[in-house]
């Protein structure tokens, strides 16, 4: 690799500062009373309770995958914190009495709750290591019926809707990740969106882990009810520290009929550093249940942090007419390892799904697409397009594609494309010739690449998306 | 006789193999394989390359190693298999064994060494002995392993430097089922030296309707700047299993270009995996499955891209009719030294039926950073379009669904380099396709 | 013949360059005036190629010996893009497939940064779109081109005329136009050719690098140079270039020997 591309890949990480805020912090380790613990402390009811043991007993059973194409040593998880709160934890009513440590985190982070939330019109839940700090907007978004707040909360205001739905779209057996966070959930957001009422501003979330050796086991539930619409954005970073840290999140989407969720994620959890020390293993089940005819889930994501991402935000398209999209670019840099993708389940006729990812590989970083197409055999009329493309900048990165398609059904159209290509000498000489120089090029070409996942992103994240790029890539030129 | 089950195959002490005291050369490799057999368990479905194919059925059967009687056929029955370009160059195996009755090389230039590997081993050449056993890993494969500790009937193909050998050579192994249910252990090496060109058929046919296993591994060494055209052909019958393992190796500045049809067997599987292992090797990879009923077909090709400046090309296709099931993985793989490398891989089925199933999964992986390389895969029906198209000049529906289905068919069939044989499968197919 | 007190654009002197450490130019001078059309020909690995790349500054060519001054300064302080602001303008002979990023944006771009570098105001999206549709149809694009990823699914013909096209927005002092009719027919050939003549201006100077006689006749050189081993041997008129035809490479290459 040339000294510029060189230089330009390495830039280093912006968000890496640890919040002095005094935390209630739970003994390492898990057990049944660790649970017991966590459930007793946010005051659960006891079937919630019952959840998480049966979650865990479930989880006892179970061996982490290893089919993915990345590699760790052996997570140790009597090691993890799997509760650290912030003090105090009196509820807040206002923006006034958020700790004002906190934000100044925010503002570090670019995150003026109050203005820039005002600014934009954007309702901005806040999950601080594990627990929901400030929901702005509530009152006003209460007024159309809809429910914006953490999954505490609605635990204690909202039991029907969190038992009907939590576990629904990801049982708590699903899978290794899913079952450990099933058990050990601390926070998260719920979304309710009532029959008919299209969200008037967006919501958004944004993650920090801010405590050493504390994992983030978050919960999201997005419901959208008949004839409904939401936009959902998602942000997240964490400071530096040179161990590992597990994020093994949950998020479930519902959408019934005709009703459209849009979830958009901007992760920028810490990468570990240019040796690949430290970081965040960002472990995720995100699945969306097109429940109803004709809804729509919408998933974008650019994934540009942790040391390891292994996510598949997932749609299963149960109802007639109903579509799911997939839109990812994810950048992997120094030794970060990215295995992600997809899965459209296509069970109901005439579903719809569209997938369209960029990988972007750097440094000695090695970045996966794997995906799954499944028509299942009632789904006539069942159409996929896939498109998987990945960019290498550097003779010591690795790009795969490994995209699994499985027709049961032939009255239906699967179609899959992937190409490879790069940022080399030769492209930026040849930008060079016409005047432009190293740093705008790589950006251009970045974004060009990018645009048909960038397009899909609120103005807001979109805007955020291509500077965070910019920030991995770009650096001192010149 | 004894019927052995399918996990010992390879590890039992069996009778002596047809020819393996000539293999007595290799007695290191096929002892090793022996180990192997014994050591690897037979793949099930929890294996991520057998995620798609369950072996059960083939699991459950315990399996005849020998047909015991010395092979007979008459010739009259072996004259539709027959192919123009390799009339005297052919050779015949039956159940197994070699029939030097049925076979002969006569047509061949000098230069070129055909026979059953037996022979070749005692007095082929050294290539025989350099190459059998070193391309098809065994030590991580039960069916290598099982057929290599075996090893001793089959066929070795040698071409010297710079030959050409006009028309083709034809390997065809038959089973007529005497003895079923039967194990065969099919051995091919194919060798073309420096500057040759060669056309090999391989090919893999049922007599009779009784079951057969067909465990077949074949090596193939293309030397620099050599052209093999293989075709690799398994038309058994419907009852039968077939698992084939080519192992190919392609030097500087040497081609490769080979289709492989898989038209027959119950449940059949190939690997099929090509290196290009010398800088500028050239290869196209262009396969057929056409099922129908209960078929199964899994088919998974490896190009492995280890060298700069190699061209790859690909096109696979699957017609699945009936409760069929049909199986592609086609990985495609770009090692760090492999810079400028061209690889496109275009993989496309056909569902004809509402019970037929289509796994496919194309995969790339990258890990150098001036690569050309794409691949497309699409599941569908007919195109609407096109059978609009045909309607609007009058043809039934019915008659131009079957027209565009040997369409799609004949897309792969015609790439093969032997007149006489894309005749007989394009026959084949219209006959099938009710045409 | 061009008028001989026109100011000298390009002056080289002794040049000596290598790639990977082979040396490839070898003494090579050339003198280039505002207004002048030159062609250098020479026969395959003469080191034509390498002489356009490096005037350009291509990262893979290492100057080792001699000096070029671009209207009298030292060229090679500038960096590659800053060599393409001051005016040095290179058609690739093969020019680079950048998918993702629209023609129009990377014209754009690039014009901008010219302007912006001569103090001259940057236009609008709007406003560079009526003078890229002007300039498109020096070498007859359609406008839809614009909309296309650069060079990305095009052909060698659009390629070339996309390279010219390029030359018309930039508006260069010295245009280098490597092999540009490489891989073009006839009627390429001619649109290509015209639209490098439209640009011709007296205060622009054009250096043709080809194989072959046939571009010559349409875009009629000054002076003609013919390249060997890394220097160049024969210079003349547009006469030694159809003498060259006549007489073929080893005329010249052969005739060194024998001196």
């Amino acid at each position: 690799m040339s000294a510029v591309l060189q230089q330009l890949v390495s830039q280093p990480y912006k968000h890496g500062f640890v919040t002095d805020i005094e935390s209630d912090t739970a003994p390492r380790g898990l057990s049944e009373d660790v649970i017991r613990m966590i459930s007793a402390r946010k005051g659960e009811p006891d079937w919630l309770l019952q959840f998480r043991l049966d979650a865990y007993r479930h989880w006892l059973t179970m061996t982490a995958p290893t089919w993915q194409n990345v590699s760790h040593p052996p997570i140790d998880y009597q090691d993890i914190i799997y509760y650290s709160a912030p003090k105090p934890k009196k509820k807040l009513a206002s923006m006034d009495e958020v700790d004002p440590e906190l934000l100044k985190t925010f503002e570090k982070l670019g995150v003026p709750m109050n203005e820039r939330a005002a600014l934009a019109g954007v309702a901005v839940d806040v999950i601080f290591d594990s627990v929901s700090v400030a929901t702005t907007y509530k009152a006003k978004l209460a007024e159309v019926g809809i429910i914006f707040c953490s999954i505490s909360e609605a635990v204690r205001d909202h039991p029907e809707l969190i038992r009907k739905y939590l576990g629904s779209v990801v049982p708590t057996g699903d899978n290794f990740y899913a079952a450990l966070n099933s058990a050990v959930f601390t926070d998260g957001s719920f979304v309710f969106i009532p029959k008919g009422v299209k969200c008037p501003m967006d919501l958004s979330t944004y993650f920090r882990i801010n405590t050493q050796d504390s994992g983030q086991f978050e919960r999201t539930l997005i419901v959208a009810e008949e004839g409904s619409s939401v936009s959902y954005l998602e942000g997240c970073t964490a400071p530096k520290f040179d161990t590992n840290q597990l994020h093994a999140a949950v998020v479930e989407l519902v959408a019934l009929d005709d009703a459209d969720i849009k979830y958009s994620t901007v992760q920028n959890w810490y990468a570990g550093d240019e040796n690949g020390v430290g970081g965040i293993y960002n472990f995720v089940t995100k699945r969306g249940l097109c429940q109803g005819r004709h809804s729509k889930i919408s998933w974008t994501q650019v994934e540009t942090g942790s040391a390891i991402t292994w996510k598949y935000p997932s749609c299963v398209l149960l109802g007639e007419g109903s579509s799911g999209e997939f839109y990812s670019v994810a950048l992997t840099n120094h030794m970060q390892q990215a295995d992600t993708g997809t899965k459209m389940i296509h069970v109901g006729r005439n579903t719809r799904s569209r997938i369209v990812s960029k990988g972007i590989s750097a440094g000695r970083s090695s970045n996966s697409y794997r995906g799954l197409v499944k028509i299942g055999a009632a789904a006539d009329g069942a159409r996929n397009y896939s498109q998987c493309d990945s960019m290498l900048i550097g003779d010591r990165c690795s790009a795969s594609t490994f995209p699994y398609l499985t027709v049961q059904n032939r009255a239906s159209v699967v179609e899959h494309e992937a190409t490879t290509s790069k940022i080399g000498e030769e492209q930026l000489f040849y930008f060079a010739q016409r005047g432009i120089d190293a740093e705008q090029a790589i950006s251009m070409i970045i974004n060009g690449f990018c645009r048909d996942v960038f397009i899909h992103l609120p103005m807001e994240f979109a805007v955020e998306a291509t500077k965070l790029l910019g920030l991995k890539l770009e650096g001192s030129v010149g | 006789m004894v019927a052995i089950p399918l996990p010992a195959l390879g590890s039992q002490a069996l009778p002596p193999v047809p020819g393996a005291a000539a293999a007595a050369g290799l007695a290191e490799v096929v002892e090793a394989a022996r180990a192997a057999a014994g050591r690897l368990p037979v793949p099930t479905p929890h294996d991520e390359a057998w995620r798609f194919t369950d072996l059960s059925p083939l699991a459950r059967q315990p399996w005849q190693v020998d047909s015991g009687a010395a092979p007979t056929l008459d010739a009259a029955r072996l004259a539709p298999l027959e192919l123009d370009e390799a009339a005297d160059a052919r050779l015949v195996f039956v159940d197994g064994r070699f029939a030097p009755v049925l076979s002969s090389t006569a047509a061949l230039p000098s230069g070129v060494r055909v026979g059953a590997l037996a022979a070749m081993l005692a007095d082929g050449g050294p290539a025989v002995r350099e190459h059998l056993g070193r391309h098809a890993a065994f030590d991580v494969d039960f069916f290598s392993a099982v057929n290599t500790a075996r090893l001793g009937e089959g066929a070795a193909v040698v071409c010297a430097r710079g030959v050409q050998v006009p028309g083709a050579v034809h390997l065809l192994f038959l089973s007529t089922g005497r003895s079923a249910p039967l194990a065969i252990q099919p051995r091919v090496l194919v060798v073309a030296g420096e500057g040759s060109e060669l056309t090999v058929v391989e090919e893999y046919a049922s007599l009779g309707d009784s079951m057969v296993f067909t465990n077949a591994v074949t090596e193939c060494v293309v030397e620099p700047g050599a052209t093999l055209r293989h075709v690799r052909l398994q038309r058994e019958n419907a009852v039968s299993f077939h698992v084939g393992r080519c192992a190919v190796s392609v030097a500087r500045d040497a081609r490769y270009r080979s289709v492989a049809v898989d038209i027959g067997a119950r449940l059949s599987r190939l690997d099929h995996a090509v290196t290009l292992a010398g800088e500028g090797a050239e290869v196209t990879r262009d396969g057929l499955a056409l099922l129908d009923a209960r078929q199964h077909a899994d088919s998974h090709t490896l190009l492995d891209h280890a060298k700069p400046h190699g061209t790859s090309r690909q096109l696979h296709k699957c017609v699945c009719d009936g409760g069929s099931h049909a199986v592609f993985n086609g990985r495609i793989l770009v090692r760090p030294d492999a810079q400028r490398t061209d690889s496109s891989q275009q993989s496309r089925a056909l569902l004809l039926s509402a019970r037929a199933q289509v796994n496919a999964k194309p995969q790339l992986e990258i890990h150098a950073d001036d690569v050309k390389a794409a691949h497309g895969a699409t599941v569908g029906q007919l195109d609407a379009d096109e059978r609009f198209y045909l309607a609007s000049r009058g043809l039934p529906a019915d008659q131009a669904r079957r027209l565009l289905t040997y369409a799609f068919a004949a897309e792969v069939i015609e790439r093969i380099p032997v007149r006489s044989l894309v005749g007989r499968l394009a026959a084949q197919v219209m006959a099938r396709s009710g045409l | 013949m061009k008028d001989p007190a026109a100011t000298t654009l390009l002056e080289v002197r002794g040049l000596h360059a290598t790639v990977n450490g082979v040396p490839i130019l070898k003494g090579l001078d050339l003198t280039v005036r505002a207004g002048e059309v030159h062609a250098i020909m020479g026969p395959n690995g003469s080191g034509k190629s390498t002489f356009s790349k490096v005037l350009a500054g291509h990262p893979a060519y290492e100057v080792t010996g001699g000096e070029v001054l671009f209207e009298g300064r030292n060229l090679f302080e500038l960096e590659a893009d800053a060599r393409a602001r001051a005016g040095v303008f290179l058609a690739f002979q093969y020019p680079v497939e950048i998918p993702g990023v629209t023609n129009s944006a990377f014209l754009r771009l690039a014009y901008n940064a010219k302007a912006a570098a001569e103090g001259r105001e940057e236009l609008d999206p709007l406003e560079f779109d009526d003078l890229v549709r002007e300039k498109a149809k020096l070498v007859e694009m359609d406008p839809s081109f614009l909309d296309r990823s650069v060079n990305d699914g095009f052909s060698g013909g659009e390629k070339k005329r996309n390279e010219i096209l390029q030359m018309a927005i930039l508006e260069p002092k010295l245009a280098i136009l490597d092999e540009t009719d490489s891989g073009l027919d006839i009627d390429a050939l001619r649109i290509v050719a015209g639209g490098v003549n439209a640009l011709s201006s007296p205060a622009r100077a054009i250096v043709m690098i080809t194989h072959y006689q046939r571009l010559l006749n349409y875009i009629v050189p000054d002076h003609v140079h013919v390249m060997a081993d890394g220097r160049i041997l024969k210079s003349g008129d547009r006469s030694l270039a159809l003498e060259l035809e006549a007489r073929g490479y080893d005329w010249v290459t052969g005739a060194r020997e024998a001196a």
